[in-house]
């Protein structure tokens, strides 16, 4: 027992320790670099497929964008925007009709064999353009990819297609796997889909269903001195107030996509030895959004759409659902973005005798009962916000005399409500901004889209307008002009109102101090974490 | 008076009573108290208790007030409680008599249905048959009450087992009245008393039901309820624990009540039966 005697000055000296670290700035604190180690992450979703070339959204590039790599990633301070990975460099021709990528030498899948431009030319023809989610509508007049030696890929397309679309889409569309592994059997039922098998700096590991996926490190891997880690575990945590105290605990180190609860940042913030970073999610915007059945009467009137604009308190969406770690939203292109976004589209201040006004113009009195008329109003059930701000939509409407009945869904069924069944008057979703409007922001206004196609038109909206300025971008090669196209297109879109935007946000990660190279670059939750690692 | 006199020694079924008689006070006092839609946003958001006397009990993530969504909640667990265990209470009592009386292959038919009712969790039910029909109040008051009924069928078909063999029923018989007529016109009236002793198991049991499904997002969205108001307290259950409190304990209360009351009228009744 004499071993363990506490005396007042190792008491005094212990607590004063403790006070300088509680003391000292989170950032730059126990940064020393080290090699190895294990990264604890909680995952609150468990996607099946874990293909990122088929299944191009964030929910799978969390895990698999370690295994699977792109061409080129997103970057701050890269020429547009982009740093290299598969590929070294990138050239569009001057008439859109190609695009030669360089690959990089050295590359080798996880099973030994060589990486060759045979399996980008795979890739693209046989995954992106007939399978990926995103890449339907990118990749649609890729006609062939030539391969004049293993290191070089020349993507033809059939009708000119903007090299700015391309270079924009390659962070989150380009994902190579190998062509040997897929080219036997159905693509969409091919194993590998569910271990996948690719060239990044971790491997694929094991997965256990309800618990865990671990990444091991890739010894063979062709950045130099990369990975840091050792190994990557993704812990299930499908409750989301339980990631907060599994941080604490420190039973995880990682916590991204907003896995603590927006309201528990300010107290965990507080919590020595935790960092709440708001960076890293700058090229994953996710946009706020009131979705409208213009098929409803009353709804395909403007003057009905702009009253619900002018009824929605933005600032009040802004500082209470999202508790200030959001933006208030002008148009379908959020302000963070460099390229294309515009103030300059006319705008709904939040004034609800204007906005009753409007409706009393739109001929839509107020009955005896102080209500105009009803709605159905399914807010998306993926995020608390979304829920939150439905919550808060049903109010705004009573405001204005119109009386909005919530119908709430799980996610499935509430994808087949909205974009399948239109069983919807209003429905607020949650869009992606993913660095180019073409990408999956006009989809969300433009006509002719089919039945069931998910965060797509089907709100049966038609404006011929905006259409043919849609179809005019899609196919003007120069950047200025196709920029300058899309801004007149956020100027239409606020005009008309096929949609209204109320927010954009982003994520928040909450880490241990030990985690180093965090959010270096916008997309960094779903990049490939060579370079992260675990102080000593 | 006397029922009431003997009701009333128990100090359990007065405190029952007492319960019952506040949360009816609420209900029927909410548009009086609260008139408007208590998910109104009345004030700044996540205000604590004690703060503001217009808002006694503050508000939650959207500013909404939590006394006024309270008082409305518990109308909302009144009328499914109710609704639910008057709902059970009819399909047992007149499955579990047409059971009993009718013996043979309709008992056989009838009591492996509520076998196959019984083997099913009736939480998981009730989950399942509101997850298909999408959530009202309607819809989880047929959910609540699915799963509740076979506990009153047995019993009243126990009861009949016993009444069919009495001399009155053989009397009737004789005085050729129709089996049905017969079943619920002499037997079934008989054979109530101890199915309505179940009544407050199971109104607590559907109390508690509607909140669990609220809690986890299957309940009436246009509606407050003290199950929603906890789920929707639990994601700042670490900053604002009274969201999630203050309607935990107004469950607590009522299913207290409605339990002590409930044991109160049994022990009434069994009193009274051990006198006659």
């Amino acid at each position: 027992m004499s071993g363990f005697t506490i005396s007042r000055r190792t008491m005094l000296a212990g607590s004063a320790a403790l006070l300088a670290s509680t003391a000292m700035p989170t950032i730059g604190w126990a940064q020393t670099p080290k090699k190895g180690g294990r990264l604890v992450v909680a995952a609150d979703s468990e996607p099946r497929n874990l293909n990122p070339a088929i299944v191009a959204s964030n929910g799978v590039f969390f895990i698999s964008s370690k295994v699977v790599e792109t061409l080129a990633e997103a970057s701050f301070d890269g020429k547009d925007g982009l740093q290299p990975r598969l590929a070294l460099s990138w050239e569009g021709a001057a008439d859109g009709l190609s695009v030669t990528f360089k690959l990089r030498d050295g590359v080798k899948w996880h099973d030994g064999k060589p990486f060759t431009s045979a399996d980008v030319a795979f890739s693209a023809l046989q995954i992106w353009k007939p399978l990926q989610n995103l890449g339907r509508t990118v990749f649609k007049d890729l006609a062939a990819v030539d391969t004049p030696d293993e290191l070089t890929a020349v993507f033809k397309f059939a009708k000119p297609t903007p090299f700015q679309l391309i270079r924009n889409a390659l962070p989150a569309l380009s994902s190579v796997v190998p062509k040997h592994v897929y080219e036997t059997g159905k693509i969409e039922e091919n194993p590998a889909n569910n271990a996948p098998v690719g060239t990044g700096p971790f491997k694929f590991a094991e997965y256990k269903a309800g618990q865990y996926y671990r990444l091991q490190k890739n010894t063979d891997y062709w950045g130099k001195d990369e990975p840091w880690l050792d190994e990557i575990v993704y812990q299930v945590l499908p409750d989301r107030t339980s990631a907060a105290a599994a941080l604490e605990a420190e039973e995880i180190q990682l916590a991204a996509f907003s896995a603590v609860p927006l309201a528990d940042l300010d107290r965990i913030s507080k919590v020595p030895g935790l960092k709440v970073i708001t960076k890293g999610y700058e090229g994953l915007t996710y946009q706020l959004v009131v979705e409208i059945n213009h098929r409803r009467k009353e709804l395909a009137d403007l003057k009905v759409r702009q009253a619900i604009a002018h009824a929605i308190d933005k600032d009040f969406v802004v500082k209470t659902v999202f508790l200030g770690y959001a933006a208030t939203a002008t148009g379908p292109v959020p302000k963070n973005d460099p390229q294309f976004y515009t103030a300059d589209v006319p705008t709904y201040a939040f004034d609800v005798a204007k906005a009753n006004a409007l409706l009393d113009e739109a001929g839509y009195k107020k009955g005896p009962d102080g209500k105009r008329f009803s709605l159905k109003l399914l807010p998306a059930p993926y995020f608390n916000e979304t829920k939150q701000f439905g919550d808060y939509l049903r109010q705004a409407l009573a405001a204005i005399g119109i009386d909005a009945e919530l119908v709430n869904n799980d996610s499935p069924a509430h994808i087949k409500a909205v974009y399948t069944d239109h069983a919807f008057d209003l429905a607020v979703g949650p869009p992606v901004f993913r660095g180019d409007p073409a990408i999956s922001t006009t989809i969300l206004v433009q006509s002719g889209i089919p039945d069931g196609v998910p965060f797509s038109n089907q709100g049966g909206y038609k404006n011929e307008d905006l259409d043919a300025l849609i179809a005019k971008a899609s196919e003007t090669l120069d950047t200025a002009a196709r920029t300058e196209l899309y801004k007149e297109f956020q100027k239409k879109v606020a005009a008309d109102l096929p949609l209204i935007n109320v927010a954009e946000w982003s994520f928040i990660s909450v880490a241990r101090d030990t985690v180093g190279k965090i959010a270096n670059n916008p997309r960094w939750a779903v990049s490939n974490w060579a370079d992260t690692y675990l102080a000593g | 008076m006397s029922v009431l006199r003997r009701f009333l020694r128990t100090p359990e079924a007065i405190a029952g009573a007492i319960i019952l008689a506040a949360l009816f006070a609420m209900a029927l006092s909410a548009s009086l108290f609260f008139p408007g839609d208590p998910q109104a946003i009345a004030g700044p958001a996540l205000l604590p208790p004690f703060q503001d006397w217009g808002l006694p009990l503050g508000t939650d993530r959207l500013g909404r007030d939590v006394l006024a969504e309270l008082f409305h909640g518990s109308r909302t667990s009144l009328a499914v409680g109710l609704a639910a265990a008057a709902a059970a209470l009819v399909i047992g009592a007149i499955v579990g008599t047409l059971a009993g009386f009718a013996g043979g292959l309709v008992d056989e038919v009838l009591m492996r249905i509520t076998d196959a009712f019984q083997t099913v969790p009736s939480f998981l039910l009730a989950l399942a048959f509101v997850s298909v029909v999408g959530p009202s109040l309607g819809v989880v008051v047929v959910a609540i009450a699915l799963g509740a009924w076979t506990g009153p069928a047995r019993v009243a078909r126990a009861e009949v087992l016993s009444i069919r063999e009495r001399d009155y029923v053989a009397g009737a018989r004789v005085i050729g009245m129709h089996p049905l007529e017969i079943a619920f016109r002499e037997v079934l009236p008989n054979a109530l008393p101890p199915v309505l002793a179940l009544s407050s198991v199971i109104v607590a049991a559907a109390i508690l039901t509607e909140a669990a499904l609220s809690f986890l997002g299957l309940g009436d969205p246009n509606r407050v309820t003290w199950g929603g108001m906890i789920a929707e307290g639990r994601t700042v259950l670490r900053t604002a624990p009274f969201l999630s409190v203050i309607p935990g304990v107004a469950l607590v209360l009522t299913v207290l009540g409605v339990y002590l009351a409930g044991e109160g009228v049994v022990e009434t009744t069994a009193v009274r039966r051990s006198l006659s």
